[in-house]
């Protein structure tokens, strides 16, 4: 526009010159434009990770995260122990279209590439394996168990997080609002019912002589606290919060109910009401057993719901002397 | 068989200490299982425990069905394979033997596991059938390969180890695949003798006195065994029979307390042991003395156990774990009692008698070299994909290198550490059975790092390989400073490395009955996860093992010196002391390098020297290059099956390496056998 303009500055009037400079300052311009537009950046455990859109084809590494990205809508693309998925978690369903990519503890790199993700979730318990992961696609490592983590704080923070990078950030706080109305209404119904005054134990069982107890730092005090619950048992566990414990352990609680988790062995009820050490609890002579269905201990934040309901049911349908 | 033993039989004289310490032995660990309870019950009520209870007071009832229950039962097994592991020395004539040593424990596991997979059934049917046909299937395995050798006392207690591997390495396979599902077989694995009802101990006891009244009835007999195999023959004693039968009767014995509680390893070992350390003598002594200190031992391991569980945070603390850590002292401090009469197999093999044709070293090199590069081909491009197999084109090689090429260079190259260090380790102890699985070496490279895990450190891979050296460097000395009087022959040195190996067990025990996953995690990394290892970690590790070799070119003339003797050796100028210094050092980063990728238990340091040797490489050099090479193909080839065989699952590299070398081995050992 300058260039027919006899007064203006030699240096400028030169088109050879003006125009590569109007480029490139017209590319970058545009390209810091679209960065602070499209790509965004998100800090997590070990380093960052910037996305241009929001991702299409998702691989889970562990089930935590494949439950928030069925929450948030999302099926991914590839998933660790599938068959695994749907014997322990059960809800969110997965479909059964979605292929398997290796085990939790040691996925196949090459599974995963093969699926050519624009996204790969993890926790730090693959941490050796993140710079590798790298390499394949984005990675965003959130690990809701770990030392000295709080896991339904930190599955809150990663479904709202994913929700921002899928798009989805008013589904994931619809999702968490839900999860707190449920434990309100359940906590209603409870203190309706006055099934809320003893503390409870909840166990899983192993064999007919131990059981993993859940402990006041793992996921299910989420539930616990949100019903005014008291859980018996008073150490912390290990970092996914529960300790195998002998059943006796449960014996310097005599005040506790017993709610059992199943799944549970077969033969275990036959064993238990064989052995006076059990019949004598007191909260199998108070007949304060208590059985619910599978729930994943070790999930995001749906299991702290599912848990929610089926105790509340439990403890208000009333308990038995034995396990089922 | 026992010198010393026919020695004492003349002149039969009981040392006071023997029944003091026993006496000594029951009465504390009896007080220190009841203290917990005396704030809530009197002593009376303490004490009658053990056969009534308040059914209003329910510290009496806990009392009678929890802890009585579990006290009897400690006993009762303690005292049932306490026996057991004493027969078993008396019919093997071998100071070693023991069910835990000759794998009947891992091949009882082994059993339980595949029918709780695979035949649940079964299982419940009878859950002893199965945990005998596995003791039984381990243990006829051991007397196979070592028939031909007479039981020669230390091929036998070789064999064992290697089977407890190896069956260990199967068993380990399926819970890795399905850790989830067998939650109760990780703490059925780590020996927990929580009780909640008299019914075990009722079960168990009938068994366990049946058992020990016909291995005492099988004393006289066993007796005549101690005058030698022939003496005892021409006094009409069936030898073989009795073996046989004495053998059978341990095995039902160990097998039906495994079924019951688990695995609770080295009682068997410890007991008898302990008792000879105590000075008993003849038979007669060693039986009785034996069973009683096996009960002894194992209450204080249990009531330590239990203890240990109330200080902490409640979780349970399993008794395999606190008997491994009282049986490995006792282990480690009877190295110095026995005396070495024996040869490891290796040992007696002169040169001259195993002497394959030699071969050229270009010519093998070359084709183990073409080997290799075969299978980083077909690693790098065969693969199975999610629908299909297909080749990756050379084209996109650059990036499948991402998730193939780290994790094969890396293997390959632990493979190559460890033919080295293999190499090395039977150099210097002039022993072809020597090798750093086997000597403990590996053992304590992995007990480190197992303490690591345990403590919860985060220390990244240069850590790792730096605690791990120390590690390796500290078994390697401790062996070498134990073994030197006996110039690195016999027990002395096996013994180190099962003491290291009980450690380094009692850790893993207790992780993998703490939980599920941090469990499946850490067998992952002890069976060598290569799939972990990134770019730069492969790199690094070239470049370190680049450099030891070149430092093995200046270790190779101390090396075939030191083989002529230490007094020849500093005859021809070589300082001794600083030599064997800087080659045990070599040796163990060597190790620990190869131990940080693949972990501890692959075989290959025994198996690629062995190579070497069968394909005719005799002169240090040429065995060192061979040696290395054979290495690196074994774990390119261990790592290209863990990632295909079960796709998209994988299994460590290790693992597969331990169960071809495991094979291999036993193998080895038969030929020998044969020769």
């Amino acid at each position: 526009m300058c260039t027919s303009s006899p007064f203006t500055n030699p240096v400028f009037t030169n088109p050879l010159l003006t125009k590569p400079l109007a480029r490139i300052t017209a590319g970058l311009c545009l390209l810091l434009l679209s960065a602070t537009a499209a790509a965004q950046t998100w800090q997590h455990e070990q380093g960052r990770v910037s996305l241009d859109e929001p991702p299409q084809r998702i691989v889970a590494l562990n089930w935590a995260a494949t439950e928030a990205l069925l929450l948030l809508g999302v099926t991914p693309v590839g998933v660790a122990d599938k068959s695994g998925y749907a014997t322990w978690v059960r809800e969110p369903v997965l479909p059964d279209h979605v292929p398997n990519i290796g085990t939790r503890v040691a996925p196949s790199l090459e599974a995963i590439a093969e699926l050519e993700p624009d996204l790969i979730i993890t926790s730090s318990e693959m941490a050796p394996a993140a710079d590798l992961l790298q390499q394949i696609a984005p990675t965003y490592v959130s690990s809701v168990y770990k030392k000295g983590s709080q896991p339904f704080a930190k599955a809150r923070q990663m479904l709202i997080t994913l929700g921002e990078m899928l798009d989805r950030e008013d589904r994931a706080r619809e999702i968490l609002a839900d999860i707190d109305t449920t434990l309100a209404d359940q906590r209603r119904r409870l203190e309706a019912h006055g099934a809320h005054k003893r503390p409870v134990a909840l166990v899983s069982f192993l064999d007919d002589r131990h059981v993993r107890i859940f402990a006041p730092n793992g996921l299910y005090q989420t539930t616990l606290d949100g019903l005014g619950l008291d859980n018996v048992w008073p150490h912390d566990g290990n970092y996914w919060g529960f300790s195998t414990v002998g059943l006796e352990a449960i014996a310097p609680y005599p005040d506790g109910r017993i709610v059992v988790i199943e799944p549970t062995q077969p033969g275990l009820s036959d064993n238990l009401a064989q052995s006076p050490f059990w019949t004598y609890l007191p909260a199998v002579q108070r007949s304060q057993v208590y059985q619910i269905e599978p729930v994943w201990p070790f999930g995001a934040v749906f299991p702290v719901k599912r848990l929610a309901i089926q105790l509340t049911d439990a403890l208000i349908q009333g308990g038995s002397d034995n396990v089922r | 068989m026992y010198v010393e033993s026919q020695v004492a039989t003349t002149a039969p004289r009981l040392p006071g200490k023997l029944p003091l310490t026993a006496i000594l032995l029951w009465l504390g660990a009896l007080a220190a299982s009841a203290a917990p309870w005396l704030p809530e019950l009197d002593l009376l009520s303490v004490v009658s425990a053990f056969w009534s209870y308040d059914g209003s007071d329910y510290s009496s009832v806990l009392a009678h069905f929890s802890w009585a229950p579990r006290v009897s039962i400690a006993l009762l097994i303690g005292c049932g394979l306490g026996l057991a592991g004493a027969v078993t020395q008396q019919v093997l004539g071998n100071p070693l033997a023991s069910p835990t040593t000759l794998g009947v424990e891992a091949g009882g596991q082994f059993g339980v596991t595949l029918a709780t997979l695979f035949a649940p059934a079964l299982l419940a049917f009878s859950q002893d059938l199965v945990a005998v046909a596995g003791g039984l299937l381990a243990i006829g395995m051991v007397v196979a390969l070592t028939w031909r050798l007479g039981f020669s006392p230390v091929t036998v207690i070789l064999a064992g180890l290697v089977i407890t591997f190896f069956m260990g390495a199967l068993n380990m396979a399926f819970l890795l695949i399905k850790g989830e599902w067998l939650g109760n077989l990780f703490i059925w694995g780590a020996g927990s003798l929580v009780q909640n009802s008299w019914q075990p101990f009722m079960d168990l006891w009938p068994r366990v006195l049946i058992l020990g009244a016909a291995l005492v009835l099988l004393m006289r007999p066993l007796q005549l065994l101690q005058l030698g195999q022939a003496s005892a023959s021409s006094l009409g004693a069936r030898v073989g029979l009795l073996r046989m039968l004495a053998l059978f009767l341990v095995v039902l014995m160990s097998a039906t307390v495994v079924s019951r509680v688990g695995v609770v390893a080295f009682v068997g070992l410890a007991a008898p042991v302990l008792a000879r350390l105590l000075g008993a003598r003849t038979l007669q002594e060693r039986l009785f003395w034996s069973t009683l200190l096996g009960g002894g031992l194992l209450l204080l391991a249990d009531t330590l156990a239990h203890w240990a569980s109330s200080w902490g945070d409640g979780s349970l603390v399993p008794t395999g774990t606190t008997m491994a850590l009282i049986g490995g002292p006792i282990i480690l401090l009877a190295l110095q009692g026995f005396k070495n009469t024996h040869h490891m197999p290796g040992q007696e093999s002169n040169p001259g008698a195993f002497l394959p044709k030699r071969r050229s070293v270009l010519v093998t090199g070359a084709v183990l070299l073409c080997l290799l590069l075969v299978t980083f081909f077909v690693s790098m491009g065969w693969s199975p994909g999610l629908q299909d197999w297909s080749w990756t084109p050379i084209t996109d090689w650059g990036e499948a290198w991402v998730w193939r090429g780290p994790r094969l260079l890396a293997a390959i190259l632990a493979g190559v550490c460890l033919g080295l260090a293999g190499s090395l380790i039977q150099r210097m102890t002039g022993n072809v059975m020597a090798s750093p699985e086997l000597l403990g070496i590996s053992g304590g490279a992995a007990l480190v790092m197992v303490l690591i895990v345990l403590t919860g450190t985060e220390i990244g891979r240069a850590g790792q390989l730096g605690a791990a050296t120390l590690g390796a460097a500290a078994a390697l000395g401790l062996l070498i400073l134990l073994a030197r009087r006996h110039r690195f022959a016999g027990n002395q040195l096996l013994l180190g490395g099962l003491a290291l190996y009980v450690f380094m067990d009692s850790g893993l025990r207790l992780v993998m009955a703490s939980g599920g996953t941090v469990a499946a995690k850490l067998l992952n990394w002890m069976y060598g996860a290569t799939w972990l290892i990134s770019e730069t970690e492969a790199l690094s590790l070239l470049g370190l093992t680049l450099v030891i070799c070149l430092g093995l070119f200046v270790a190779i003339r101390p090396l075939t010196l030191l083989a002529l003797g230490d007094t020849s050796a500093s005859s021809l100028g070589l300082p001794v002391t600083r030599a064997r210094l800087g080659l045990l050092v070599l040796a163990a980063i060597l190790t620990a390098a190869a131990t940080v990728v693949i972990g501890p238990l692959s075989f290959v340091g025994l198996i690629a020297p062995h190579l070497a040797r069968v394909l005719g490489q005799q002169t240090v050099g040429r065995q060192m290059i061979i040696s290395a090479l054979a290495g690196g193909l074994l774990l390119a080839l261990a790592d290209y099956l863990s990632r295909i065989v079960i796709f998209p699952s994988q299994l460590p590299a290790g693992l597969l390496a331990a169960l071809v070398g495991g094979i291999y081995f036993l193998w080895g050992l038969s030929r020998h056998g044969r020769a």
